[in-house]
């Protein structure tokens, strides 16, 4: 909840990225719930049908089917046809969206520090399994962008100095990953970016279909509602992680303050008292609440992590019970 | 309660409590904290804005607490102060003199003749009382007091009261008496009063006495003179120091009354004797003082029986000044008064010598002219006046137990007595002393015998019944007596109470005694001894209720004292002339009584219907004991006490028809009594605590108790801050 005077920052990418935590990634793929049981279906027929080797099915043959995929096996078997089908094995667009507003440069552990290190540990795990990771980053200052303006893919679209967007698109392979880990570092969380029009940007700009995970504490002035709804759809997976620090959850605050919100200056005089602290919290669980109703309607896996909690614990057993990861 | 700086507590409040409301109402000054969002805070306070009036409430609490804490400090800053002796209240201990100078006119400072000086004392005593602290609604708190009137006894008129009307009312009820002043025994009945320091040993389970404990503070209502205040302490039987003194831890206050300056003139000695070649002359020796700064001559009248038979002037010097050098202060002074303090008194003396065969009452009125009587005195009447009953010059009935003694019946012989002697042999002794015919003799002489009777514990021991004894040849035993320890051996008269009317100009140094008994006076016994040997007491004199006796311890036949007839006539005529109150000598060791005294006396058989005519002319009954004892005490006032009885009359007794009189003198005869000389101090043992007035007591602070209460108050206040108690 407090704004760290100076907090410390990841500087490397061992930072984001234990070796130990590397290690226990590797297992792990990106899934989609969608695009997933759509191809079971067969529904769909993916354009790189045949590049996959793993075997998924069988069918009768119709007219008008490749004839390479026969099964001749089994046609001289049975004298019947049938077609062989096979795994799309599809690459994911894994599209990461940090909200590096000033609000998260708080808390002890820092919510910045942890939503940069899961999306490090998610980018790797998209990275390694050779998805299409896109880091897009509401507000804050890119200091690598604005200190070296070349990278790979630079999209600075607007003013690097207080842009309301930054992205880092379309990497694919592992040997981008320092690439990513730098960009991400880069990142310094400042300035008070509209989440809205934010939203509204990354759903213009992104192609296709696939994962998106919002990283952010979802405590917007203007309300979230907008922003969620401008990337649910379009094909996307949308991940709700709501990072809070373990001082919001339980203020450990006392006496007579003058909070001052450090995004807008706004000024609330408050005598810390047990009411007070009892009905912050019932609005605090009833702000996530709400939140948590509004995914669900809209088919957001919404997902509440205290800023305390390891990273491996929220990659391996969070988001994999969530059907992020498997 | 009491405040030292009531000043500065009050500016300290004025600045203090308008300061911490002003800053309260400024709002105190937050603390800045920037948080991620104030979203949720703002929702939070909103919703308790709801409940403003609450909100204040709390922040009330807070201000109400600050301002308790405050005021605790505050009040702490006037050094508040109650009077010590906290929750059960102080305990005052009231004695008022009430002796015979308390009599004296000068109570009022304003003039003498006024007030006297027991109604000033009263007077301030219930103004004390009046001050006493009121029991709390507990009835717990008040102070508690006890009033002690004094004399030459002392007597609880009030145990430990916090009734105020009670204290009053028994305070008013004092009367003055004319005895001399003794504090010892009020002090003693005051600690008697005192609740005792007692410890148990856990190990042996005694309870170990360690003492009195404090009885509070000690009010002397007093003009001051106390002659055994700073006694030393006496020692009672077991051999510890009576509690009569005031000790070092006392507080005592002393509210002293009457005027330094006042004076007085007194009769302090008065005798008569009968000469003893003319029995019918009959000589009365008065001594006078005077305290009066001034010469004074006064005039003394002789009454006897009411007429005056005789009226001298006497001349008494003035005063001198006690302290040294005052004398020359007061030559230089020239005309102008001199400074009060203590003076010896100017001394004088006259005889009147006069005819009177007969017994009777001699009074002697002394008088000051018009022209001595000043602002200053004198201001006490009652000793001015003095009395004597004087017995007729006559003779002497004496009977005596023994199975033969030369020396006495040679004796005896050259007695003149009123009738023959009666000589009863030790065999048939004990039926004639149980008989009434014993009362008969003005005295008896047992000669190595004593009676038996039943003794305290009901067995017969050797005792002696009530009356007149001369006993020689045996040792009396307790209580009236000696203890008997043994064989003791020869011995010489070592020393003798040259000055004892019994012994007056007589020389025992020739006499030898070669069996003597060892004898010890037991603690609390009334025997005096006259004559000591090496191993005790060898002639005694011992009175009790009804009895009176001289003791010779020694056998004569034992002893060379029987061969010195200068010595030994003189010492048996005189003993028995003494024990029959012939021997007239009315000093302060002799038969006249003193107030304060008990009338005791032994009536003829067959009398009934007694009384005692007071010196006011009331009239009291009396009751006589089995053997025709009767006693009276107190002895309040000087004057002329009168035994009247119905019966026969004794031998020195006024018969009057079928009624018989005896007139019993008492007399003030204290030169230290008539000095009346006010004193404003008094002096106590080192570190008694002295207070010459009623202002200032013992004090208890109560600033760091409220200190304390500060400090509870901010903790309470700092835990309903922090810890966000919801109040």
């Amino acid at each position: 909840m407090l704004k760290l005077d100076r907090p410390s920052r990841p500087t490397k990418i061992d930072d984001l990225l234990p070796p130990q935590l590397v290690a226990r990634l590797g297992a792990l793929d990106i899934t989609s719930r969608k695009i997933l049981s759509g191809k079971l279906k067969g529904e769909r027929r993916s354009k790189r049908r045949g590049q996959s080797v793993e075997f998924a099915d069988h069918r009768p043959y119709v007219v008008g089917d490749d004839l390479r995929h026969i099964d001749w096996n089994i046609f001289g078997r049975l004298d019947r046809m049938f077609l062989k089908l096979f795994l799309e094995e599809e690459d994911l667009s894994l599209h990461l969206v940090i909200d590096a507003s000033a609000s998260h440069d708080a808390g002890s552990p820092s919510k910045f520090v942890f939503m940069q290190q899961v999306a490090m540990a998610l980018a790797y795990v998209g990275l390694s399994n050779m998805h299409r990771v896109t880091v897009s980053v509401i507000g804050g200052a890119n200091i690598a962008a604005a200190a070296a303006p070349a990278p790979t893919n630079p999209e600075p679209t607007e003013d690097p100095a207080a842009p309301i967007v930054s992205h880092l698109r379309d990497l694919r392979g592992r040997r981008r990953i320092h690439e990513l880990a730098r960009f991400l570092i880069g990142i310094e969380p400042g300035g008070a970016a509209s989440f809205t029009e934010a939203c509204k940007r990354i759903a213009i700009t992104r192609r296709g279909k696939g994962v998106m995970l919002v990283l952010s504490d979802f405590l917007v002035k203007e309300g979230y509602e907008t922003g969620l709804r401008l990337l649910v759809g379009k094909g996307y997976d949308v991940f709700a992680v709501q990072v809070l620090s373990p001082q919001e959850l339980e203020p450990d605050i006392g006496g007579d303050l003058r909070l001052k919100d450090c995004e807008d200056g706004d000024l609330a005089e408050v005598t810390i008292s047990a009411p007070l602290l009892k009905k912050y919290k019932q609005h605090l669980t009833a702000y996530c609440n709400r939140l948590r109703d509004f995914c669900a309607r809209r088919e957001i896996m919404h997902l509440l992590v205290p800023s305390s909690t390891p990273v491996d614990v929220t990659v391996l057993d969070y988001l994999r019970r969530r059907g992020l990861v498997k | 309660m009491t405040f030292l700086t009531p000043t500065l507590a009050l500016v300290a409040a004025a600045i203090a409590v308008p300061s911490l409301i002003i800053l309260y109402f400024l709002k105190l000054r937050r603390r800045d904290v920037e948080i991620s969002s104030t979203i949720l805070w703002k929702k939070a306070i909103q919703d308790l804005q709801a409940n403003a009036p609450f909100q204040k409430l709390r922040r009330n609490i807070l201000l109400i607490l600050q301002l308790l804490a405050l005021a605790a400090a505050l009040f702490a800053l006037a050094q508040p102060q109650i009077r010590s002796g906290q929750s059960p209240g102080q305990r005052h201990v009231i004695l008022i003199d009430r002796s015979a100078s308390m009599t004296a006119t000068d109570g009022d400072p304003a003039g003498v003749g006024r007030l006297t000086r027991l109604e000033a004392a009263k007077r301030d005593a219930i103004a004390l009382v009046d001050s006493l602290r009121e029991p709390d609604y507990f009835g717990e708190g008040g102070d508690q007091a006890m009033v002690v009137a004094f004399d030459s006894s002392a007597v609880v008129l009030a145990q430990l009261t916090g009734s105020k009307p009670e204290l009053r009312r028994v305070i008013q009820s004092i009367t003055p008496s004319d005895a001399p002043t003794s504090i010892r025994e009020a002090i003693r009945l005051a600690r008697a009063q005192a609740a005792r320091k007692t410890f148990t040993d856990d190990k042996t389970g005694n309870t170990v006495d360690v003492g009195g404990a404090s009885v509070g503070t000690i009010h002397i209502f007093s003009d001051g003179r106390l002659p055994d205040l700073l006694a030393p302490a006496r020692l009672d039987s077991a051999g510890k120091k009576a509690e009569d003194m005031i000790t070092p831890e006392d507080v005592v206050v002393y509210h002293p009354v009457g005027r330094p300056q006042a004076w007085n003139v007194a009769i302090t000695g008065l005798r008569a004797e009968r000469a003893f070649d003319d029995p019918a002359k009959l000589s009365v020796f008065v001594g006078v003082q005077s305290t009066a700064r001034k010469p004074i001559t006064a005039e003394i009248t002789l009454a006897v029986e009411g007429r005056v038979a005789a009226v001298r002037d006497v001349n008494i010097p003035a005063a001198s000044a006690l302290v040294p050098g005052a004398a020359d202060v007061e030559a230089a002074a020239g005309g102008s008064p001199p400074p009060p303090g203590p003076v010896a008194p100017g001394v004088g003396g006259l005889v009147f010598t006069i005819e009177r065969p007969a017994g009777g009452v001699l009074t002697l009125q002394m008088r000051v002219p018009e022209s001595a009587i000043d602002a200053d005195g004198p201001v006490l009447a009652s000793d001015d006046t003095g009395y004597l009953v004087v017995p007729p010059a006559k003779r002497l009935a004496i009977a005596m137990v023994t199975d033969g003694n030369l020396f006495l019946s040679e004796v005896l012989e050259g007695m003149t007595l009123a009738r023959p002697l009666r000589t009863v042999p030790t065999a048939a002794a004990q039926k004639f002393i149980e008989s009434r015919d014993a009362a008969e003799y003005d005295a008896i002489i047992l000669d190595r015998w004593l009676p038996t009777l039943p003794g305290p514990d009901g067995k017969p021991a050797p005792s002696l019944p009530p009356g007149r004894f001369l006993v020689v040849g045996s040792a009396v035993p307790p209580p009236l007596g000696l203890t008997d320890q043994g064989e003791g051996g020869p011995t010489l008269v070592m020393d003798w109470r040259r000055d004892h009317p019994v012994l007056r100009n007589l020389s025992l140094d020739s006499v030898v005694v070669r069996a003597s008994r060892k004898l010890e006076v037991p603690p609390d016994s009334p025997a005096v001894p006259l004559a000591l040997g090496e191993q005790g007491p060898l002639v005694f004199e011992s009175s009790d209720t009804g009895r009176r006796v001289i003791g010779v311890t020694f056998d004569l036949m034992e002893s060379t004292w029987g061969f010195d007839p200068a010595s030994f006539v003189v010492f048996v005529v005189r003993s028995l002339e003494y024990l029959a109150g012939t021997l007239t000598l009315a000093d302060p060791t002799s038969s006249t009584l003193r107030p304060g005294q008990t009338l005791s006396t032994q009536l003829p058989g067959g009398a009934e219907g007694t009384r005692v005519i007071l010196p006011d002319e009331s009239a009291q009954p009396l009751t006589m004991g089995p053997a025709g004892e009767v006693n009276f005490a107190p002895l309040d006032r000087v004057g002329i006490y009168t035994v009247e009885w119905q019966g026969p009359a004794g031998a020195s007794d006024v018969a009057d028809g079928p009624r018989a009189r005896r007139a019993v003198a008492v007399n003030l005869l204290d030169p230290d009594e008539s000095d009346v000389a006010a004193k404003p101090s008094i002096e106590l043992p080192t570190n008694a605590r002295i207070i010459t007035s009623a202002a200032g007591e013992g004090v208890t602070s109560l600033w760091p108790w409220l200190l304390l209460l500060v400090i509870a108050i901010i903790l309470v206040e700092w835990w309903v801050y922090n810890r966000k108690v919801s109040l």
